[in-house]
This record gives structure tokens, C-alpha cells and sequence, in this order.
């Protein structure tokens, strides 16, 4: 091959390669506000985007898949977590997730907790190809009642060992079913500290009443 | 070296030896919290500020010596002294002043908030004006003889295109979507565009110096090598676009062509390979040589081979996003980027220093480390990506739960991590002896 090929090469395989980029680039800035649902996205989102920037979030938690890996992808956050459980966790992560892996207290005003919030909810909407996919064996594993759905997304087994499953922050629950009966348990969950004022547990009174009859309905039958 | 001006490299290497030591030190903090979840500095240097000082100071000392090399070669190439040896100079200060900036302003907590993007905006313009001034200075120093060799010429393109596409992640977008759009711009076209320009011309011009090839041939070599690398790494950058809420159609495009992107890196490899075998002068800088046909080597497996391995998006939909980008992140820029830095600080500071027979033998110590322990890390970040795939994506358990079953491999890969830090002890104290001593 001469110089003068080689040199071909190099232009005509860049041009082409740019001229594709480029038609399929624009193609995507059309497509995009539809995709996104940028219709939601109001001044809250914008602000709550400018929270996430501002604290670095990003630099711990993957958004979209990106960022550092320290912390668990947000892009999906908002359908398995509601927005009462974020907000308390943002006031105080390490008094909802006490055990592990901890995110600092960032100390985040009110307005900013709305904020970031309403921007994780307007992410949740992103059309993302079905990314992440869903688990294969997504339905063995979680698979069960209402009330053992609830013990998952309250993240109780970040204190509380299962079946050998869980931190040692709080008791075991494996039995817990015949120790206590279903208004004790119902009584704890509402106010950890009607049994024991120097409980560290925080509180799940916040949650609709049919999830906390469901979990309390379901620790009662763990025997 | 025949001019005097390319001793401006001098300032510019030892500034990204001492960066690149930062960028370990700050890297050791990072994986330690991985390996203990009892984080004693959180309320001083918590995971994200350390992310981002590692990720930043390896992309400011890569530039540093970037500039450097490019300081170096530019008066051979184009038989003429730099044209402003004070405008180099206080280039140089003011970015080392916009880099200090930045890293203080992590610590306090001023930041952007995008991956390696972080600098606040008004650094951002600053190093703008860093760029251009470089990019003035060396096109000046091209228009006085106007001899436009090819390794000029790819060199030349390749700054302009890492100068030009920076633009791209300076601006705020109210769609994170978009600014993620935009921001690969950035990230992968600098990464497989702009930057292998540079490394394809740097390294050409190194081994042609070392060899005594033809000219001729290796500006042939470097035509298609960077032909291929930009007809695969331009539509490549579709591969980031899979699941960010652009388009599907991109999956196609986006794995055809990235799948392709391994294969002028294998040119490369054949193409060191083959000048060093036909060499017409005794190569009496081994550690140089060492670095080049290394940098090849590593470059191939790590940017080729690993990014090839989680590529396509049949298996990418269930590696990204975890520890597997990190294996192959600190593999590739080892491999591509850190590696060719180091052949340039080993090909250069002899002949700036007027040393041809310098002691080689802690150099190539070094080199040994540094690979070896880089190897290790990498293979055991993918392990702990492979469990993590495994056990929360495909089984569907909880982060921090997966998190505990690799923890494991993060403490493999840190204890590596010091293995390839004391390559970076030995490199540094061999690099500065040579840097301090006098012909």
C-alpha cells in the first residue's frame, strides 16, 4: 500500500464514520425529549438535578449506569423505594440503613430533599432500553406475600437476620412469630419505643396502614 | 535532542511523575473503602471527593505529559525551535494552578458533580484558555517551516479534536439524559478518538527515533491505524448510548462497530512488533523499549481485548454499571495512556539530559511492577464484577448484600494495588536520579 492509499484510508474512514455519528446523533436529539418524558420535567427536576451535581452524588452512586460503583444505581430507585422512605433516608441515611456500607449525612435542607426526589421520579421514567434488566431468577427469589415485600423494600434486613440472611444491628426474626403475636409486633413497628424506649429502631408509621398490617402479619407467622 | 526549546518537557514530565504518584496515593484511599466498610475519613475525604481526585489527577497527568511529548517532538518534526518558550512556561503554571484549584475544591467540597468532569465551570474555562494557548503555540511553531509530516499532522488534529470536543461537557443540561448525550462526546471520543491520535502519533514518532525505520512506513502504518481507530471509534460511541434512553437502534450500531475497535489496537501491536524486528540501529535504550512494545501489548488487552469482552449489548445489558468497567477502566488507561507517557518520559529525559547511558536497570524493574500488579488488579476487579453480575443481576440480590460476597477481590485488588504502587516508588525515584543529574 502506498502513502497516498493509506492516507485515503485515513479520510474517507473518519467522513464516513462521522457523516453516520452525525445523521444518527440528530435522529436521537429529536427523538429524545419524547423518550425521556420531558414533558414532566419541571423546575423541580431541574433543581433536584442541580442537588445531585451539587453533593457529587454521582461520584458514589451510578445514575443511567454511570459513575462511581460504591453505591447502589439510582435510575430505578423510585420504583421499588416510595418517597416517604427516600426523604428519610436522605434526612438520615445511617439512621434508616444503620449497618454496612454508609452514606454520609449531607445534611440536605428540606427543599433540596423535594428536589432530588422529584428528579429521581422523573429519571424513573426514562425510557433506558429495559435497562437493568430484570433478574432471571428474579421471581424465585422474591416471590412471596405482600407482607414479605415490604420487609425487602424497607430494607429491614440491613439490621435484622432471616434465615441466616441480615445484619446483627437488631434481633434475629427468624421466629419471631413465637415469641410475639401480631399486635405486638404491629405496636413495635408503629413506635419502636412502646416496648423499649431506648430503641434505636426507626419507626415505619409513616407507611400506609394496609403495608404495616401486611408485614406485621407477616413477621407474626414467622415460627 | 537538537533543539533547545524541547527542554520545556522537562518541567512538564516532572510535574506528571509527582501527579501520577498523587493519582496511587489518592487511589489506595478509594479501594480501602471498599475493603472495610469502617470508614475512619468520611467526613474528610468521603469515596466520591477520592473518586474524583483519583480520576481527575490521572487525567490532568496524562495531559501533562501529553503536552510535554508534544513540547518534545514538535521542534524535530518540524525543524525549528518552539515558538514561544514563555508562553510554554505559563501554560504550564496555570494549569498546575487550575489542577491544585480543583483538588482543594474537592476537599471542600466545590464541585460540578459529573464524572471526571467535577472541575467547577469557571476551571473548566480555564483550562480552555490552557488549551488554546498550547494549541497557538504549537500550530505557530508548524507555520514556521510549514513542513507538514504526517506524525505533525495526526498529533496536531488529535490536540485540536481533545481541545474542541472538552466543549461538549462544559455546559449544564436540565435533561440528564441529554447531558449524558453530550457528555460521551467527551469521554469516549477522547478515550478512543482524540487520544489515540496523540498515542498513534507520539508512538510512531518514538519508534521510528528508536528503530531507524523509514519514515515512509511508519507514517503509513500511522495513517491506517488512526483511519480504522476513528472509522470504529466514532460510530463506537454508540455503545454508550444503549441504555442511557436513546434510541434502540443504537445497540446495533453501537456493537457492530465497537465490536470492531480491537483491531487497529492489534495493528499496533503487529506494527511494533515488526519495526523492532527490522530495526536498522542497535536499540540501546532498553527501558524505552520496553515501555513501547509493553504499552502495545497492554493497550491491546486492556482497551482491545477487555472492552471487546463487554461490548456487544447482549452482554453489556448485564455488566454495566459494575465492577467490570472498572476492571477494564484501570486496565485501558494503564495500558493506552499511562504506559505510553512513561515510554516518553524514558525515550526523552536521556537525550534532554544528555544521559545516552543512563542505568536501566531500576527502570525496567519498574516496568515489571507496574504490569504485572496492573494484571492482577484488573483480573481480580473482573472477578468481583463476575460475582457481582451473577449474584445481583442475574439472581436479583441486593446491592450491599452482592457487596459483601466481593469483598474478597476488593481486597485482592487492593493488595495488588500496592504491589503496582511500589512500581510507581521505584519509577519515581529512578525518574527524578535521572531528572536531577547532569551530563
Amino acid at each position: 500500500m502506498t502513502l497516498s492509499r493509506a492516507k485515503a484510508v485515513f479520510i474517507w474512514g473518519t467522513a464516513i464514520s462521522a457523516v453516520i455519528f452525525l445523521v444518527l446523533s440528530y435522529d436521537t436529539l429529536v427523538q429524545m425529549p419524547k423518550r425521556t418524558g420531558e414533558e414532566k420535567m419541571d423546575a423541580h427536576v431541574v433543581a433536584g438535578k442541580w442537588v445531585w451535581q451539587k453533593y457529587n452524588c454521582n461520584d458514589c452512586h451510578t445514575i443511567l449506569g454511570i459513575g462511581g460503583y460504591y453505591a447502589p444505581d439510582v435510575t430505578k430507585v423510585m420504583s421499588y423505594r416510595d418517597t416517604e422512605w427516600v426523604t428519610r433516608f436522605l434526612k438520615d441515611p445511617e439512621k434508616v440503613w444503620p449497618n454496612a456500607r454508609k452514606m454520609p449525612n449531607l445534611h440536605l435542607q428540606d427543599q433540596e430533599v423535594a428536589d432530588v426526589v422529584a428528579f429521581l421520579t422523573w429519571v424513573n421514567g426514562i425510557d433506558t432500553n429495559n435497562w437493568p434488566p430484570k433478574p432471571l431468577l428474579a421471581t424465585a427469589v422474591t416471590s412471596g406475600s405482600p407482607g414479605e415485600a415490604v420487609y425487602k423494600a424497607q430494607g429491614c434486613s440491613a439490621c435484622h437476620m432471616l434465615d441466616g440472611v441480615g445484619g446483627t444491628v437488631g434481633p434475629d426474626l427468624t421466629k419471631v412469630g413465637s415469641k410475639r403475636d401480631k399486635a405486638w409486633i404491629e405496636a413495635q413497628l408503629r413506635d419502636p419505643k412502646t416496648h423499649n424506649p431506648k430503641s434505636i429502631m426507626p419507626g415505619v408509621s409513616k407507611l400506609a396502614p394496609k403495608d404495616i398490617d401486611d408485614l406485621a402479619g407477616y413477621l407474626a407467622g414467622l415460627r | 535532542m537538537k533543539y533547545e526549546s524541547q527542554k520545556i518537557a522537562i518541567n512538564y514530565f516532572m510535574i506528571a511523575a509527582v501527579l501520577f504518584g498523587l493519582q496511587i496515593v489518592f487511589g489506595l484511599i478509594t479501594g480501602a473503602k471498599y475493603v472495610w466498610d469502617f470508614d475512619p475519613l468520611i467526613s474528610i475525604i468521603p469515596f466520591n471527593t477520592a473518586r474524583a481526585i483519583h480520576i481527575n489527577l490521572l487525567v490532568v497527568w496524562l495531559l501533562f505529559g501529553f503536552m510535554g511529548g508534544t513540547y518534545y517532538i514538535i521542534p524535530e518534526e518540524a525543524q525549528a525551535e518552539i515558538y514561544s518558550k514563555k508562553l510554554a512556561n505559563f501554560q504550564l503554571v496555570l494549569f498546575a494552578l487550575i489542577g491544585v484549584s480543583a483538588i482543594v475544591g474537592y476537599l471542600l467540597g466545590w464541585t460540578w458533580g459529573m464524572p471526571f468532569l467535577e472541575q467547577p465551570t469557571v476551571l473548566k474555562f480555564g483550562i480552555v484558555t490552557v488549551a488554546l494557548i498550547f494549541l497557538y503555540n504549537i500550530f505557530m511553531t508548524m507555520m514556521k517551516t510549514k513542513k507538514w509530516t504526517v506524525i505533525q499532522g495526526v498529533l496536531l488534529g488529535g490536540l485540536v479534536m481533545l481541545a474542541g470536543m472538552f466543549l461538549f461537557g462544559v455546559f449544564f443540561m436540565k435533561n440528564l439524559s441529554d447531558q449524558y448525550f453530550w457528555w460521551w462526546w467527551v469521554i469516549h471520543l477522547w478515550v478512543e478518538g482524540a487520544w489515540e491520535l496523540i498515542t498513534g502519533a507520539i508512538m510512531a514518532f518514538m519508534l521510528m527515533k528508536l528503530t531507524g525505520v523509514d519514515r515512509q512506513l511508519v507514517e503509513k502504518w500511522l495513517y491506517i491505524e488512526v483511519g480504522f481507530v476513528l472509522f470504529t471509534g466514532i460510530v463506537g460511541t454508540g455503545h454508550h448510548y444503549y441504555w442511557i434512553g436513546t434510541p434502540n437502534y443504537w445497540l446495533w450500531w453501537g456493537g457492530i462497530f465497537s465490536a470492531l475497535e480491537p483491531l487497529p489496537i492489534l495493528f499496533m501491536v503487529v506494527d511494533t512488533l515488526r519495526v523492532v524486528r527490522e530495526r536498522k540501529t542497535e536499540i540501546a535504550n532498553r527501558v524505552a523499549l520496553y515501555w513501547a512494545v509493553g504499552c502495545a501489548v497492554m493497550h491491546f488487552f486492556g482497551a482491545g481485548v477487555w472492552g471487546f469482552a463487554h461490548t456487544l449489548p447482549q452482554i453489556n445489558q448485564w455488566t454495566h454499571g459494575t465492577q467490570i468497567t472498572a476492571s477494564h477502566g484501570h486496565f485501558a488507561f494503564f495500558g493506552a495512556y499511562a504506559m505510553l507517557n512513561l515510554t516518553m518520559f524514558y525515550f526523552a529525559m536521556p537525550q534532554l539530559k544528555g544521559l545516552p547511558n543512563f542505568k536501566q536497570s531500576l527502570g525496567i524493574q519498574s516496568f515489571w511492577f507496574m504490569c504485572s500488579f496492573m494484571g492482577l488488579m484488573a483480573l481480580s476487579l473482573a472477578v468481583a464484577g463476575i460475582v457481582q453480575v451473577y449474584f445481583q443481576r442475574v439472581l436479583g440480590m441486593d446491592f450491599l448484600t452482592t457487596q459483601g460476597y466481593m469483598k474478597l477481590w476488593y481486597a485482592v485488588f487492593w493488595v495488588a494495588a500496592w504491589g503496582f504502587t511500589a512500581g510507581v516508588v521505584l519509577f519515581l525515584i529512578d525518574f527524578f536520579r535521572l531528572a536531577k543529574s547532569k551530563a
